[in-house]
This record gives C-alpha cells, structure tokens and sequence, in this order.
C-alpha cells in the first residue's frame, strides 16, 4: 500500500460524467495523468499499486482504468486479468500505460482485455483524448446494450403475448429463442428446446420443414398437420418456416406453429348449424311435398269420383244392352264369342272404375277391434287359388300375441290383398310369399321413408307385418314413385296403378305406415306397421253415410 | 194374370231404355220411363207402378229425395223402390242388392241377372 491520495466519491452512481481511475506506483506520473485530465468532464480516482487498484475499482465500478504496467507489487498485466475475472468489474475499458515499447507486450495487454495502450513518455493531451474516445465507445456501447435489451424486451413482449407458436433456430439449427405459446402447442417446457436441435424433439414433419427452409433459404410449410406431441395427442397446426440468413451465411429459421384446434372446433360448430339448417331445409320441403302431393291426391280423388260416375252410366246402358240382344238374337259360334269377349271387356272397365271410386272414398273407415292376422288370412284365402295354380309356396308366422286394435277389416284385406297380387305378379310363377307379423319395440333399420312420416320412433311398440317375395325385386328408380296415384309396371290390363296408392292411404287412414324396399337377398319387402291402439290421429269411423254423399267431399271433410 | 208394373227414374233415356227393354222382355213386367227426377212423383200417381227404380244423382231433383216424397205421400208410400246408382261400388253391393240404412242399392253398371234378381226379390215373386 502507498500513501498516495485517493479520492474517493460518495455516491458513484449519482455521477454522470465518466469516472476514470488512474493507477501508477509513482505519484509524480498520477499527477501528470491527474492534471492532463482534471478540469475536463471525469470524475477521476487515483490508485498508487495493484492491490488498491483492484479494491477501489471493485467498489466504485469505474468506467476507464489507465493503469500502469510496471509496478513493484503487482503489475498491471496481473491487475488487469484480475479484473478481467472479476463478475462485477470485467467490463471497465483498461488502457495501459508503459514505458514498454514492445510490440509483443502490447499485443499481451490487448489479449488480456485492454482496449488501447499509451506508450511513456506521453503527451497529456494525447492521453486526453484517447480516455475522450474511449469514453465516448463506452458510451455509445451502454446505449447501444440498453436499445439492444429495450428491443429484446419487446420482442419477448411480442412472442410472449403471440397467439402462435415461434421457435427460432440459429445458423448451427439449434433453438435460439422459444415462446410459451410454442411451448404449449409442442407440449415441452423451453429447456428441453432451447439449445437443442431440432431433431432431439420435433415430430418428423416438423424437422423436414424447417431443414428445407434452412437448406434452400425459402419459405415453407403445410397448411394443415396433424402435430403429434411430446404426450403423444396430437394437435391440428399450421407450420410455416421462414429461413433467417445473411446472404452467405448458413441460415437459421423461424418456424410459426398455429394451433388449429379452436378453428376447427368452430368450423365444426359451424358445420353443424349448417347441418341442421340443411335437416330443416329438408324437413320443409318434405313437408312441402307432402301438401303437393296431399293436394294432388285430393284432386284426384275428386277426379276420380267423377269420371267413374260419368263413366258407369255408359258402361250400364252397354251392359243391359247387351244383357238384352244375348236374350233376344240368336248367334252363330263367331258371334258368341264376339260377346263374349264384349262381356269381358265390360267387366274389365267396371273394375277400373271401381278402383278409381275406391280411391276416391278411401277415407271413410268402418272401424271395430280386430287383428292383422285375421285380415290376412282371409285375404290370403281370396289368392290361393292363384297362388297355388302360379307354384307359389306360402309360409306364414304370425304371432299370437299380436293385439288387437281398432281396424276397418274391409279396407284391410284389400290392403293385404292388394300386396300379395302385387307379390303374385312380380314373382310370376315358382317363388315364396312369406308373411310374417308380430309385436314389439320397432327397430331402427325398419324405419322407412313413410314410417318417418307417420311418426313412428325407435323403440315404439308396433304391430309389424312383413311381407316377402323372391322375384325380380323393384327397379331403384321406380321405389320413390311405387305410392304414386296411377304409376304401374304392370302390363296393360293387370293393374289400374291405383292399387299401392289406395293401399297406403287406407293403412295411413289407421294411423299405421308401408314402406316396400328390396332385401338383400332378393326381392321385394312391404313392412307395415301398425300403432297398438288407435291415435286420435285416426279419423273417426264413418258409418253409410258414404251412399248419400258424393265420394269426393267425403274425402275433403275428413282432411 | 196382371203384369207387375215397374217405373225407371233415369236421367238417362238410354240407360231407361235398356233397362225397359230387358224387364219388357221376360214378359213379366209393364214398364214406364221417366227421365226427369222432379217428374218422377207425378209418374208415379198416374202409372201406380209395383216398383220404381231411382237414380241418386240426377241433375234436376235427386233419387234420394224422391224417395223421402214418396214416404210421405199417403198415396205412394207402399210402393217398393230402389236405388240404381253409379255412386255404390260393387264391392259394397256385392253382386246383387245392397241394404243400406234399410234402402236397396243396385250398382251400375248393373247386370241384367242382377236387375231380375232384386225385382223378384222386392216384387216377392
């Protein structure tokens, strides 16, 4: 230690001007150094040796040491790797200052940290305006550090607050930087990225796109990946990878991960909203045909009740007409068979008619407690004949537990009628009826188009008829049309077409539904189904009040 | 032996006429034609028929409510009638004559065996 003077400052931090400590063994070089700087803008300390060097730039941080190398106790080489060491004091700028003029020494000052070096014996100006450079470095390098932590700090607000993953890969591809929003969507903590390669944590996809942004210096990326993650979900993001590069340096890259996961739940919401508008939409527009095609029926029916009256009066004066001449002429065997064939023909045009004014009253039900079994087997006894002249085999299952409901017994035979002709037809000769009824909780697959309408549900009791045939099955096109007033596949004179159509309004009429549909196997099914008790949908049965009143406002009163 | 006489309410000359010629022609029967509903009453007084035959539908007064005249006129109410109509379907009917609410219907277009049938039926021959 030497007696030299120290000056000392009470509070460093408070000082603006730079503060500058001058060490030399040899007070009377601390002065020259003292008087080249004094009376200009530093706050200046002095120090005689090493160790106070050390001791007083530890607790006062100057900025600027010009420190002499050659010193009895310690020299400035020593102090200044000291300071060097030191966390708090190896930024302060070391300039040296010796008598050296060695190419070599300066060379060691500098490795050691030094910023300059004046050579002894100096000038005081000399020596003045090199501490003025330095200090201006110095402080031009603080402000430059603040700017430079001031847009850190942005930055890290910006990538914090993001909403989108970034991690950020320098030239060597390692992670440089990480936000929380990456780690969420990657699912891994910053310090299992940060410092790594890309290839110790990311999915394959991931570690392609950004090598292909480093490697060929563009932009790439997927709009959709399914990224699979450290727990091992995986997460709907788009990944876009930008390089960052100076022209010829290798690249580094920045990959943007946006979770995917709320718009696509959103989308989904949207999808189902749109989903149900289309439902509803379509729900209209059945409920639109079906007023179309209740109008058209009605308008049928009306029809339908006025040609067959026009039409009978005519066919009635042929009849007797011809009841007549037959009683009165006599005919050769030609002749017979002329009339004959009239007969026959008459008869053919009664039944059309008929069928037209069954259409056309077909809502007036005379309805007592019954059940589909009887109906069917007295129906069935109207076919067999046929049935058994065609080859067609008949088994049934109906099941005894099957209650019994309200039903106009009439109207359904003429139901069951109507399917096993139809069935008798399609089959033609050599195949299988098969009927099948039976009561319980209706299943899904059984619900058809016309079941919908009706109101049936899954899991409602129904009484259930199945009707089966083996034939040639229906034509996909003509399924939608088989209920139509008038549609028929049937050859000319074997069917009005009115028959499916009277079918399915008179089973309508008692609240039950029919839908026809191919099996899988082969051929046609016509399911009927049937409410265990009357709605008070059904319409109330209408006694003989038919007789008096013309078919067709029957028909429109019980709309 | 007197022949039964019948009345054909009809508007329908033809159909009356066809009906007339097959009654006419079992010999069995005397038959007028009337092809006015609203004549059908006078007809009746004059002719003093066993049996009329209505039509329901008829543009100017309807069988069925000649028939309510009939019932409550004093003079005609004992005398059979039925309904030949276009409005009854054969399946209703059957074959033959149909009751209905205690009325016979006939179906058209009507048969001439099912036309003698229901005569010697209501003429109870």
């Amino acid at each position: 230690m030497s007696d030299a003077p120290v000056r000392q400052v009470a509070d460093p931090d408070k000082a603006k001007p730079p503060c500058v400590l001058l060490v030399d063994d040899i007070p009377a070089n601390l002065r020259v150094l003292y008087e080249s700087l004094n009376g200009r803008d530093y706050r200046l300390l002095v120090a005689n040796g090493g160790d106070q060097a050390l001791e007083i730039a530890r607790r006062s941080r100057p900025d600027l040491v010009l420190l002499d190398i050659m010193m009895p106790d310690m020299d400035g080489f020593e102090v200044c790797r000291r300071l060097k060491e030191g966390p708090d004091t190896a930024d302060i700028a070391v300039i040296f200052l010796s008598a050296l003029d060695d190419a070599a020494d300066k060379i060691h000052g500098l490795e050691l940290g030094a910023v300059d070096y004046v050579t002894k014996p100096f000038h005081p100006d000399e020596v003045a305006a090199r501490v003025a450079a330095h200090c201006k470095i110095l402080r031009l390098e603080r402000e430059l550090g603040q700017r430079n932590r001031q847009l850190e700090l942005v930055r890290d607000r910006i990538l914090n607050s993001m909403v989108e993953g970034v991690v950020g890969l320098d030239a060597g591809g390692l992670v440089s930087f990480v936000n929380p929003a990456a780690e969420r969507i990657l699912g891994l903590p910053a310090e299992h990225l940060l410092s790594r390669e890309v290839a110790e944590w990311a999915p394959t996809e991931l570690q392609e796109t950004a090598l292909t942004a480093r490697a060929e210096r563009r932009e790439v990326g997927a709009d959709e990946l399914a990224l699979r993650r450290a727990d091992g979900s995986t997460l709907p993001i788009e990944l876009r990878a930008a390089p960052i590069a100076d022209a010829d340096a290798p690249a580094g890259a920045v990959l943007v991960l946006r979770d995917l996961s709320e718009r696509r739940r959103v989308e989904a919401k949207l999808h189902r909203t749109s989903d149900a508008l289309n439902r509803s939409h379509q729900e209209l527009r059945a409920a639109q045909m079906q007023l179309v095609q209740a109008a058209k029926l009605e308008s049928v029916g009306r029809l339908a009740a006025g040609v067959a009256h026009e039409v009978k009066n005519p066919l009635a004066i042929v009849q007797l007409g011809l009841d007549y001449i037959e009683q009165v002429a006599t005919f050769d065997e030609v002749s017979t068979q002329v009339l004959a064939d009239m007969q026959q023909a008459l008869s053919r045009a009664d039944t059309v008619v008929r069928g037209l004014l069954d259409f056309s009253r077909e809502r007036a039900l005379d309805l007592k407690p019954g059940s589909v079994n009887d109906a069917i087997h007295n129906s069935l006894q109207l076919v067999r004949h046929e049935l058994t002249q065609r080859n067609i085999a008949v088994t049934t299952a109906l099941a005894a537990d099957v209650p019994a409901r309200a039903f106009d017994a009439d109207k359904l035979q003429q139901v069951f009628l109507n399917l096993f002709m139809n069935a008798m037809h399609a089959m033609e000769r050599d195949g299988t009826l098969a009927i099948r009824s039976d009561f319980g909780p209706l299943q899904e697959a059984e619900l058809g188009p016309h079941a919908r309408e009706a109101g049936f549900l899954p899991g409602d009791p129904v009484i259930r008829v199945a009707i089966d045939d083996n034939g040639p099955g229906i034509d996909p096109d003509d399924i939608s049309r088989l209920f139509d007033p008038y549609f028929t596949t049937k050859r000319q004179g074997e069917g009005t077409g009115l028959g499916l159509s009277v079918t399915r309004n008179i089973v309508t009429l008692h609240g039950g539904s029919i839908d026809i549909e191919n099996r899988p196997g082969g051929g046609a099914r016509a399911l009927l189904l049937f409410r265990p008790q009357v709605t008070p949908a059904d319409p109330q049965p209408q006694g003989d009040a038919a007789v008096a009143v013309p078919a067709a406002s029957a028909q429109a009163t019980h709309r | 032996v007197s022949k039964k006489r019948i009345l054909l309410v009809d508007d329908e000359p033809a159909l009356t006429r066809m009906l007339r010629l097959n009654l006419e022609q079992t010999g069995r029967f005397e038959v007028r034609e009337e092809n006015r509903g609203s004549n059908a009453l006078r007809a009746a007084r004059e002719f003093q028929p066993d049996l009329i035959f209505l039509d329901v539908m008829m543009p100017d007064l309807g069988g069925d409510e000649v028939a309510e005249q009939l019932k409550e006129d004093p003079q005609l109410c004992r005398i059979k009638y039925a309904f030949l109509t276009a409005i009854v379907t054969k399946r209703e009917t059957g074959t033959g004559a149909a009751k209905i609410s205690g009325e016979t219907f006939l179906a058209k277009p009507v048969k001439r065996d099912e036309l003698l049938a229901v005569v010697e039926e209501l003429l109870g021959e």
